[in-house]
């Protein structure tokens, strides 16, 4: 079974991953011998080698042994325009029973692209595998990334590739091409205009066309919001809108609205989990949903907040359902933090009826990290999977700083759910950073 | 017709806009001045519209796939892997697993999501759409054959 799936590329006659490693390799030799004639050379390299162990519910014993690789090399120039090189991707191989997709070894390369960013106008050229999020594209693809701002507000960007597809159980596209306009004044507003089109086997896959909008008149209100439109299906998929007011530093108001047309939203997937029928999942595909939101948060002290939220779901097919609850955090960075949240989900439909409760906390000793999150579903309904009516997950962790490059953690997580009686599984994460040269530019990039 | 439309909105905006003199200002800097650490209240430094960016704020998850259209922005405090811990491409392990130490993090999936993704799935099977449904199946794959 193929990775992912990116046929027809012009450069289909070689395989992939040969392409991939190739290219890195020249990027790199090209980044790492940029010191000679560059202003600045950056090389930033996270390592993180995870080891799981758990039960599926298949009753195999999986211990899968993880290692996380991620790469940036960048070389900026005198005039500041920077060069750079961003490598991401992962390795498994499982000690025990195979843990997933029924292989006992797996790797993906998750980004892997060179970049161009301008000292002016906010130039950024990318070319590789990237996740690109230009209004109604939120595409990870293997190709070209361009965008620019210009005169009067306007800024422009275009993208080109193959969509990067993984285990696809129906017929993916294999080109897509698109861009966003935007026009707007940086302290007040930015208005975008978006489309993208794909092919399949050149055909028609999918035409999408969007606005999308963000406007800050005045410090203490904040609007944010989208719409997007289906071509093909000829119907909008998306509304979906938020807003903000912040009358004092310490409270603040919010609402949000979306609308969401199923025909059109979920008109191309890749997965059946996402393929409607009232037969077998119970959604409909005419389905139209509707929800409106608000919520307000107050901070009683500096550290200290509560919060209440409420959203209504509203269903053309199905039965309504409200979420409501509250939320109170306390928070001290490099401290301590906790948070106590209640949540009700009162559905007309039975399984639409639930209480969650969530509490956690961390505290730092020293170079030592604990930390403990408790989170207990209380289901109503009768009808839950094995009539497990409630699910409670308890999770204990530790982490600690063994130098500022080294850190060493480990979780248990014990479940009790409509799966399992008592579920015990833990994770063993080493992490290793190393940064170069970071420091003569100011702060460092956060991997969290 | 469907096309005459597309290159309309977007290839006769954007030929207009490179044939127009660019902005010429400066770029959004590469790495943020002041290191910060945890979930940042952008509005105790930022008196400007960087300031909505407050993370603390409890509608920034709804609100930050627009704001990431300035992705240039994000990146002055971001690497690319922050986005992909979320935004996944072939993923096995869920970002709360991997992040255990941060439970004050929006992260998706948290406790035994295994019984409530049915659940969350006929709520609102849009908000699985942003990760799953053209990419990263492989968890739905498992069981959605």
């Amino acid at each position: 079974m193929k990775s992912h799936d990116s046929r027809k590329s012009p450069f289909a006659i070689f395989p992939q991953t040969l392409i991939m490693a190739g290219g890195i390799a020249a990027a790199c030799s090209l980044l790492l011998s940029a010191p000679v004639c560059a202003d600045l050379t950056a090389i930033s390299v996270e390592s993180n080698t995870i080891l799981r162990m758990g039960t599926t519910t298949d009753k195999k014993d999986i211990y899968p042994l993880y290692e996380y690789l991620r790469l940036s090399v960048s070389s900026t120039e005198k005039d500041g325009s920077t060069t750079s090189l961003h490598v991401g991707g992962w390795a498994r191989g499982d000690l025990g029973d195979k843990s997933a997709r029924d292989r006992y070894t797996d790797a993906d390369l998750q980004y892997g692209y060179l970049s161009f960013q301008g000292a002016r106008n906010n130039l950024v050229i990318n070319a590789g595998r990237q996740f690109v999020n230009e209004g109604v594209a939120t595409q990870r693809l293997d190709g070209l990334y361009v965008r620019n701002d210009f005169a009067a507000g306007f800024a422009a960007a275009a993208f080109v590739g193959s969509p990067v597809v993984t285990e696809p159980n129906l017929k993916a596209d294999d080109f897509v091409f698109g861009g966003r306009v935007t026009q707007g004044n940086y302290k007040y507003y930015t208005i975008g205009v978006s489309a993208l089109k794909s092919y399949s086997n050149n055909a028609d896959y999918r035409e999408e066309e969007g606005i999308d909008l963000w406007l800050h008149p005045i410090k203490q209100v904040d609007v944010t919001g989208r719409s997007s439109y289906n071509s093909i299906t000829n119907g909008w998929m998306e509304h979906a809108y938020t807003a903000s007011f912040a009358p004092i530093d310490n409270l603040r108001l919010y609402a949000d609205f979306s609308n969401i047309n199923y025909k059109d939203y979920f008109y191309k997937v890749t997965t059946t989990a996402l393929v409607f029928n009232p037969l077998t999942n119970g959604i409909d595909p005419n389905e139209v949903l509707t929800t409106l939101g608000a919520g307000v948060s107050y901070a009683v002290l500096k550290n200290l907040t509560v919060a209440a939220d409420y959203k209504h779901y509203d269903y053309d097919i199905a039965r309504n359902a409200d979420y409501y609850g509250g939320k109170v955090t306390y928070a001290m960075p490099d401290s301590f933090g906790t948070g106590l949240s209640i949540h009700r989900m009162d559905g007309k439909n039975d399984r639409l009826k639930f209480t969650e409760y969530r509490l956690y906390a961390t505290k730092k000793l020293g170079k030592t990290d604990l930390t403990l999150d408790l989170i207990d579903l209380n289901y109503d309904s009768t009808t839950t999977t094995n009539n497990v009516k409630n699910a409670v997950t308890v999770v204990v962790a530790g982490s600690y700083e063994c130098s500022k490059s080294l850190q060493l953690g480990a979780s248990v997580d014990y479940s009790h759910n409509p799966f399992f009686d008592n579920e015990v599984k833990g994770l063993v994460k080493l992490t290793y950073r190393f940064d170069m040269n970071r420091s003569a530019e100011g702060g460092t990039k956060s991997e969290k | 017709m469907k096309n005459s439309k597309f290159i309309l909105i977007i290839l006769v905006p954007m030929m207009t806009f490179f044939l127009y003199a660019c902005a010429n200002t400066s770029s959004v800097a590469r790495i943020h001045p002041e290191a910060v650490k945890g979930l940042p209240n952008c509005n105790e430094c930022h008196t400007d519209s960087w300031g909505a960016l407050n993370h603390q704020a409890p509608d920034f998850m709804a609100k930050h796939s627009i704001y990431a259209g300035s992705k240039f922005a994000c990146a002055s405090c971001h690497q690319e892997s922050f986005c992909v811990d979320c935004h996944a491409h072939k993923e096995e392990i869920k970002p709360s697993d991997k992040y255990f130490n941060s439970p004050e993090r929006s992260l998706p999936h948290r406790g035994d999501y295994l019984s409530q993704h049915k659940i969350d799935g006929k709520i609102n099977p849009a908000s699985c759409f942003k990760c799953h449904g053209r990419q990263n199946n492989e968890g739905c794959v498992t069981c959605h054959k």
